[in-house]
């Protein structure tokens, strides 16, 4: 379904990332663990399509997502390293703007944005500007947004560094379930030690996979 | 021997690092590179820059005053002995205006940055300082800027004028005293102004609740921009009217009581003038006393409960707007992007404080120019005899042209630049979207003001043919403007950056004033001669289709590399590296 075919990044000489070659199935979790600056997050960019990378070549269904970035994108939920929101927005006019972006219709999107807020906790607080909003909320809506079109693949950089307990549980429920239909390769990434890894064990052990990247000399991400 | 600088020096190190001049300059840096929950500063320019920014008005302005002071020019124009004094009346007041307009402006820009926020709290509380100690650090880099701010605004202007203006006088002691006296009348009136911008801040603080206070402060903050604007607009035409006084409504002018201080230090004021300037000097010791007074209660009320505040401001969904934004997607937004688009637009624009300044400034302007319009148009003779005159067809021309241009600046300033990733991740950047949105914002902004407020206004004056005829022309002249300044855009509104300094600047500024010239004064003239007969709008057509074409053929022209939407303008350089390689 997804797969990384020598996926290598360099900043003027300077390797970020080397060789990145993974295949990831329906229903699959891949976790990515190592230290800060080892390439996770440019491994993610790639494999997003917001960085180009400098050999190798993404494959979803077995076609290169450069050929068709848009498609690709629709089928894809994104969480990024970084909480980076319009803060005069409110978390449910953000979740909109979303998912029109998506060309979602309306009515989904208040279906889906409200079933979700209240899953996460959120539908009390989601007329409220988001520049009041704790680092936990905002995360939240993040992975609000990445879930609001169910997509076929989620992507998720560093999650969990301002997520509860709950929404780490609910986040997990909600793998598991998605897991069990056999419906998204789910793609992880924790840093080293992260709460991020507890999501790759126990329910699905035959499912889940991770590898671990190495610290290179400098890594400008 | 101890050089005694050497000491001085290692003295004023030791002082320096207390923690009380250390707070005193972390209040003045923010009062410079602002604050407030918005992390990014894209306008951040520093601190020489602004300060060398609002010292540039007085200075130019002095500059253009060469001409006017020249001796040899009052020779060829007749005045062998002419009086300094009253000649510069005019300017002195301007001056004062400038020094007034330039300091309120800075400080309505810098709004937030003047009380302590959140941040501050966060960083400062948990500290070992008490909150007395960050009360009067902060009261006292208030002060310091306000000082600062009032010598910069006229540091060029308080030498360069007196020097202008007294250039023919043959004593030194007649320029020292009208330096002086300009000096210190420029920098009270510096004072006036970022006190009583300081006063109204801190009284709303005071008064209402932290909800209300930031609801009120942004449409406060617009009304005193268009405040200012208008003042410096029509600071030509008062220093006429001061002969009037003191029936003449300008004794209301805070800028009047000034140019009466003015006039009475140089013992030229006329009785009513020197009230007036005594007015001026009581009415600053009174401001800055109540300035104090609603700075330490809202202080008190305000810093100390910041905790309480950080609880979630939430507020209600509106079933008005939701219907709204509905037939709006139903009729005019037809595609998913100028859907979301739109409604980020119209959020940022209303909620962005940057933007809703920039905008507020380009609607003051209008609505000023405007009036000055309106008024000449009514002055002294019945409404409907000047029903079809120029003046009267060119208010809702001008009107549209400052919306557009001034929604046309601001969709050029950035807004979170680290938050358009959304866009970045989900947008198809090769299909044409940008303008279609951008000019459908545009328009709804002046089409639904047209309709609402020309047709039945010329309906009234002159019948529906009128009504209906100026409507299209300021409809069809709209969209041509929108066009003509959308032709190369390709960016999603405020989610691009931009180069700090454009080299075209000067050359958009120019274009600006022309356009205002061909939209504005030419069309109304036209429209005025061709209502006589209302066929004669005819020959509207063919221009307003040669522009259309001539747009559409510019665009149609354009390679599609220039088409795709970008996140990030470069600044244009003197040489490109073109990277040739296969």
């Amino acid at each position: 379904m997804l797969e990384a075919r020598e996926l290598t990044k360099t900043y003027s000489s300077v390797p970020a990332v080397g060789n990145v070659t993974f295949t990831l199935g329906p229903g699959q979790v891949l976790g990515c663990l190592g230290p800060n600056g080892s390439g996770k997050s440019t491994t993610v960019k790639m494999l997003t399509g917001l960085l180009e990378p400098t050999r190798g070549s993404v494959l979803f269904a077995g076609q290169d997502i450069r050929e068709d970035l848009v498609s690709y994108r629709k089928c894809l939920g994104y969480v990024p390293e970084e909480a980076n929101l319009y803060p005069y927005l409110s978390g449910y006019e953000y979740l909109e703007m979303v998912g029109l972006l998506r060309g979602m219709p309306p009515l989904r999107i208040k279906k889906r944005a409200e079933a979700l807020l209240e899953l996460f906790s959120l539908y009390p607080s989601r007329h409220g500007g988001m520049s009041s909003y704790s680092k936990g909320m905002r995360q939240r809506i993040l992975l609000i947004s990445a879930l609001i079109d169910d997509p076929k693949i989620l992507i998720l950089d560093e999650l969990l560094s301002g997520l509860d307990v709950t929404s780490t549980l609910i986040l997990k429920n909600l793998d598991q379930g998605a897991g069990a239909e056999g419906k998204s390769g789910v793609l992880l990434l924790a840093c080293f030690r992260g709460g991020g890894a507890s999501l790759l064990t126990p329910a699905h052990p035959a499912k889940r996979r991770g590898y671990r990247s190495r610290r290179h000399p400098r890594h400008p991400e | 021997m101890i050089f005694p600088f050497a000491t001085l020096e290692a003295k004023w190190k030791s002082h320096s690092q207390r923690p009380f001049l250390q707070l005193i300059k972390l209040f003045i840096d923010r009062a410079f590179h602002g604050s407030g929950d918005s992390e990014s500063e894209e306008l951040d320019f520093g601190t020489g820059l602004v300060l060398s920014l609002l010292a540039l008005p007085g200075a130019f302005y002095s500059i253009l005053l060469f001409d006017k002071y020249g001796s040899f020019l009052q020779w060829m124009h007749g005045d062998k002995h002419f009086d300094v004094l009253s000649i510069a009346l005019s300017d002195e007041y301007f001056l004062i205006v400038l020094s007034m307009v330039v300091t309120g402006v800075a400080v309505v820009w810098r709004w937030d940055s003047i009380f302590p926020d959140r941040r501050d709290y966060a960083n400062l509380v948990p500290l070992p300082i008490s909150t007395r100690t960050i009360f009067f650090a902060n009261l006292t880099a208030i002060f310091l800027v306000a000082g600062l701010l009032a010598l910069d605004v006229n540091l060029v202007s308080a030498f360069l004028f007196p020097f202008v203006a007294t250039a023919s006088q043959e004593t030194a002691l007649f320029f020292l005293h009208f330096a002086m006296v300009h000096a210190a009348v420029v920098v009270l009136s510096s004072l006036f102004s970022f006190f009583a911008v300081f006063g109204v801040v801190g009284l709303l603080m005071s008064i209402l609740p932290y909800r209300m206070f930031r609801q009120v402060s942004l449409y406060l903050r617009g009304l005193l921009i268009a405040y200012l604007v208008g003042v410096l607009c029509t600071s030509f035409a008062v220093p006429s009217l001061v002969g009037h006084l003191p029936k003449s409504p300008v004794r209301f002018l805070p800028s009047v009581w000034f140019l009466g201080l003015c006039q009475m230090l140089r013992g030229r004021a006329s009785p009513a003038l020197a009230i007036l300037g005594n007015l001026g000097l009581m009415s600053l010791i009174c401001l800055v006393g109540c300035a104090l007074v609603a700075y330490a209660v809202s202080y008190r009320r305000c810093f100390n409960r910041i905790p309480e505040n950080l609880d979630l401001i939430a507020s209600n969904e509106r079933p008005i707007a939701r219907r709204i934004f509905a037939s709006l997607d139903r009729i005019v937004l037809r595609t998913p992007v100028q859907r979301a688009g739109y409604r980020f637009v119209l959020k940022t624009l209303f909620r962005s404080e940057r933007h809703s300044l920039v905008l507020g400034g380009f609607v003051g302007l209008g609505v000023v120019l405007a009036s000055q319009f309106l008024f000449a148009a009514f002055s002294g003779q019945e409404m409907s005899v000047n029903a079809g005159s120029p003046a009267i067809l060119s208010i809702p021309l001008i009107l549209s042209y400052c919306v557009i241009v001034g929604l046309r600046f601001a969709f050029a300033i950035p807004v979170e630049l680290r938050s358009n990733w959304i866009f970045k991740l989900l947008l198809d950047r090769s299909k044409p979207e940008c303008i279609p949105l951008a000019r459908k914002v545009l328009l709804t902004f002046v089409i639904p003001c047209v309709i609402a407020g020309i047709v039945p206004f010329h309906r009234y004056l002159g019948g529906w043919t009128r009504a209906a005829l100026h409507a299209w022309v300021v409809i069809a002249w709209g969209i041509l403007l929108s066009d003509i300044l959308l032709v190369r855009f390709r960016k999603i509104p405020f989610t691009c950056s931009y180069p700090p300094f454009r080299e075209s600047a000067i050359m958009l500024v120019v274009c600006y004033f022309l356009g205002f010239f061909a939209y504005v004064v030419l069309t109304s003239q036209f429209e005025s001669w061709a209502l006589l007969n209302p066929l004669r709008m005819l020959l509207m057509i063919p221009p307003t289709l040669g522009i259309w074409y001539g747009l559409s053929h510019a665009r149609t022209g354009m390679v599609e590399v220039d088409k795709e939407v970008i996140f990030e303008e470069k600044p244009t350089r003197g040489f490109e590296v073109l990277d040739l390689q296969v």
